[in-house]
């Protein structure tokens, strides 16, 4: 047919038919519109950021049977494909590290994620060893045997490519989730009063790839700069340490003073920050220097042989000797091996001797802290790193993101067995209380 | 706050009803057939237009009606108790509700949601409420044709001629207490439920304590529920409607629940608080 004879078609029929009729056709011609790629698909959740509190909480999702009829997205910049095929070399870890407590590893368990970590890459710890670098005065942390978790575990080492690489896996196995990756979030705005319904309320997030998705619930999980966040008008508050974290991976003269069965972090407070040394497995250990912009600068200008000693120093020198050392222009692997000589210190209460550095791992990253005013708005929810940032002393970034997820992914679960829409504040309600006035008080 | 003033009722309206209390039961008649201006419906008219002027603010999760949408979960529990009493279990899906005095849509619209409804018919005299109701919903695209939404009285509904047409669970929520004939109201309701359906509501016990926190704390004082929202002579205590459903045949199985409002902490079931303020009572019909 002509378009010409169907527009008149139609304005000959406006004569003959009722008005309530003509309507019906001018919403049937304008839904053959709805399939142009302007109109939203509607999903009820939408997660901005694949890593990992926002697979956790897809996998959450998607492993309960009271949610798992959501219809859910998720927005990823990066691609996902390298997590699928993730094939790490046995004789090489990451430098990004977290330490994941027995609560977390539990959570990971109930979702279903846990056993498709490679186990072997992973390193329980019973013993925790602090002391301050001034004075000497030290702390030990041993785990309580708890319940949960292996008997002995104060915490887990885990490589974050580990678990979001097993999180991918539980994800792709549960299926059903729409999954948007290298899409970077483009913009996000409220949707509009519609025939199919009024989504004035609903955030619609456009990604770079033109493709737009209408959120019931959009989900935050998009890092310290988070897209989401800043879409609805949260402020985060908080300051910079004016400190970088310094890692790398360590090779060691041993797998530690207590074997492989019982190995042990040490953690040492330098005038510049903590510097600590965390057990990976065999050989393998995971350093985390917090210290001052400028000195990491330094660090990492130095030769493998250099940094090597410097870590060494770190844990046996005098914070006087430490700051002489950042200061040479070179040649630090001699000057630490005649001072250590002359250094008294309990070697089995230090860690082992770093023998190199892994090729390629020393890296740094600036060290904030924010937490925002709120985690929910109306349809919003935010969750890890877009919610708060925290100092890597404690270990507790990733951690309190799993916090995060289970919370949420509770409360979701109580909305939908109370037939709240689950994205309205009211329905979040519970989650904001549980984590973000919860971290307040802490 | 952007909070409609509610109207005001008459001061000399309410100690005409404090006076009435102690007079005979046809002289109270009189007075408050006078106050019904259809002798058919139901509804009293003070009460549509007090709920008229609250329409505004009922999906204002920050508004006058938090209490209600605090207290709707508990509804959803208290309901599922009643179907887990059942020695057969209600099915698991298709289920069909009838919400009388639905309001701005609070649990209609969360019953609507449940994965075992069928539908949800929900009906209140206030079209201004109901405007609220119809609009709210279509901020819910799975709404759409599972809930309908009608401006009409229970006496407007038709009787369903057959069991398919009746409804598994009847609800009056926070309703029975703005009726002025409960009994009447209570004849008609009984034909829509279903053999072995239930009638699920939720009322406030008239005592002396709950005038003193709906009334006089709720409303007066801490001014939570907008003044003229309720009408403690109204109140209609739990073991009046146990003995009211138990006199004839055909209903059985009472359930009661006290819920207390602790702030704070939000609602709370406490047993034997039903004689004391907020409960919710169910009963089923024979099957």
């Amino acid at each position: 047919m002509k378009p010409l004879a169907s527009s008149l078609r139609a304005r000959q029929l406006s004569g003959y038919t009722c008005s309530s009729c003509t309507r019906q056709l001018r919403r049937q011609r304008r839904n053959y519109g709805t399939s142009s790629p302007r109109s939203p698909e509607v999903f009820d959740v939408v997660c901005v950021g694949g890593g990992p509190a926002g697979l956790s909480l897809l996998a959450a999702l998607r492993a309960n049977p009271i949610t798992s009829f959501l219809k859910i997205a998720l927005i990823e910049s990066q691609s996902l494909t390298p997590l699928r095929s993730y094939a790490p070399s046995p004789t090489a870890y990451s430098n990004r590290c977290s330490s994941l407590t027995p609560n977390s590893v539990r959570f990971l368990k109930d979702i279903g994620a846990w056993e498709h970590v490679r186990a072997e890459r992973v390193q329980g710890y019973g013993r925790m060893r602090i002391w301050d670098g001034v004075s000497g005065a030290s702390i030990g942390f041993e785990s309580e045997s708890s319940g949960d978790g292996e008997e002995g575990v104060v915490a887990y080492m885990n490589e974050n490519l580990n678990l979001t690489s097993a999180l991918v896996k539980r994800v792709d196995g549960l299926g059903g989730v729409e999954v948007l990756d290298e899409q970077k979030v483009q913009d996000i705005k409220l949707g509009e009063d519609t025939e199919e319904g009024d989504f004035s309320s609903w955030p619609v997030v456009r990604t770079s790839e033109g493709k737009e998705v209408a959120a019931r619930l959009l989900v935050g999980a998009d890092g310290a700069n988070s897209p989401v966040r800043t879409f609805s008008g949260i402020e985060s508050r908080g300051w910079d340490y004016g400190r970088v974290g310094v890692v790398a991976t360590l090779k060691m003269e041993g797998s530690g003073w207590g074997g492989e069965g019982a190995k042990i972090a040490y953690q040492r407070f330098l005038p510049t920050g903590p510097v600590a040394c965390l057990p990976l497995p065999g050989d393998f250990s995971t350093l985390v220097w917090s210290t001052t912009p400028e000195l990491a600068n330094r660090l990492k200008g130095m030769s493998q042989g250099n940094f090597v000693s410097m870590v060494n120093a770190a844990f046996r020198l005098s914070p006087v000797d430490l700051s002489y050392l950042h200061d040479l222009k070179g040649g630090q692997a001699d000057e630490v091996a005649w001072r250590v000589q002359h250094t008294p210190f309990e070697p089995e209460q230090v860690p082992m001797k770093v023998t190199s550095v892994q090729e390629g791992t020393i890296a740094s990253f600036p060290l904030k802290l924010r937490h925002a005013d709120t985690y929910i708005g109306e349809r919003i929810a935010l969750v890890g790193d877009a919610a708060h940032t925290t100092h890597p002393l404690a270990g507790q970034g990733l951690n309190q993101g799993q916090g995060d997820v289970e919370s949420l992914a509770r409360s979701i679960t109580y909305s939908i067995e109370h037939g709240m829409d689950i994205g309205t504040r009211m329905s979040l309600e519970s989650y904001n209380s549980e984590r973000c006035t919860s971290y307040g008080a802490a | 706050m952007a909070m409609a003033t509610p109207p005001l009722r008459p001061t000399s309206l309410r100690n005409l009803n404090l006076l009435l209390r102690t007079a005979p039961r046809f002289v109270q008649n009189q007075f408050r057939a006078q106050s019904t201006t259809s002798s058919k419906s139901s509804v009293n008219p003070t009460e549509v237009s007090h709920f008229n002027a609250l329409a505004s603010t009922w999906w204002d999760p920050q508004g006058s009606s938090r209490l209600l949408h605090l207290m709707n979960p508990l509804r959803h529990d208290f309901i599922r108790s009643c179907h887990a009493a059942q020695a057969r279990p209600p099915p698991t899906s298709g289920l069909r509700y009838l919400d009388i005095g639905c309001g701005g849509g609070i649990f209609a619209e969360s019953a609507a949601r449940l994965s075992s409804t069928g539908l949800v018919t929900a009906i209140d005299p206030s079209p201004e409420v109901l405007a609220v109701a119809k609009m709210h919903a279509r901020r819910d695209p799975r709404l759409s044709g599972k809930l309908t939404y009608l401006n009409t009285s229970i006496e407007g509904l038709s009787k369903p001629k057959s069991a398919e047409e009746q409804y598994d669970i009847l609800s009056l929520f926070e309703v029975i207490e703005h009726i002025t004939h409960p009994a009447e109201f209570l004849d008609v309701c009984k034909d829509f439920v279903k053999p072995g359906g239930w009638i699920v509501m939720s009322t406030i016990a008239r005592t002396w304590m709950s005038w003193f926190t709906t009334k006089l704390v709720a409303e007066d004082i801490v001014g939570i529920v907008p003044r003229g929202t309720h009408d403690w002579e109204q109140y209609v205590n739990e073991q009046e409607l146990r003995a009211y459903f138990l006199e004839g045949r055909g209903w059985n199985s009472p359930r009661v629940m006290g819920v207390i409002y602790v702030p704070g902490l939000g609602w709370k079931e406490v047993s034997g608080s039903e004689n004391v303020g907020n409960y919710f009572f169910a009963i089923r019909k024979d099957e």
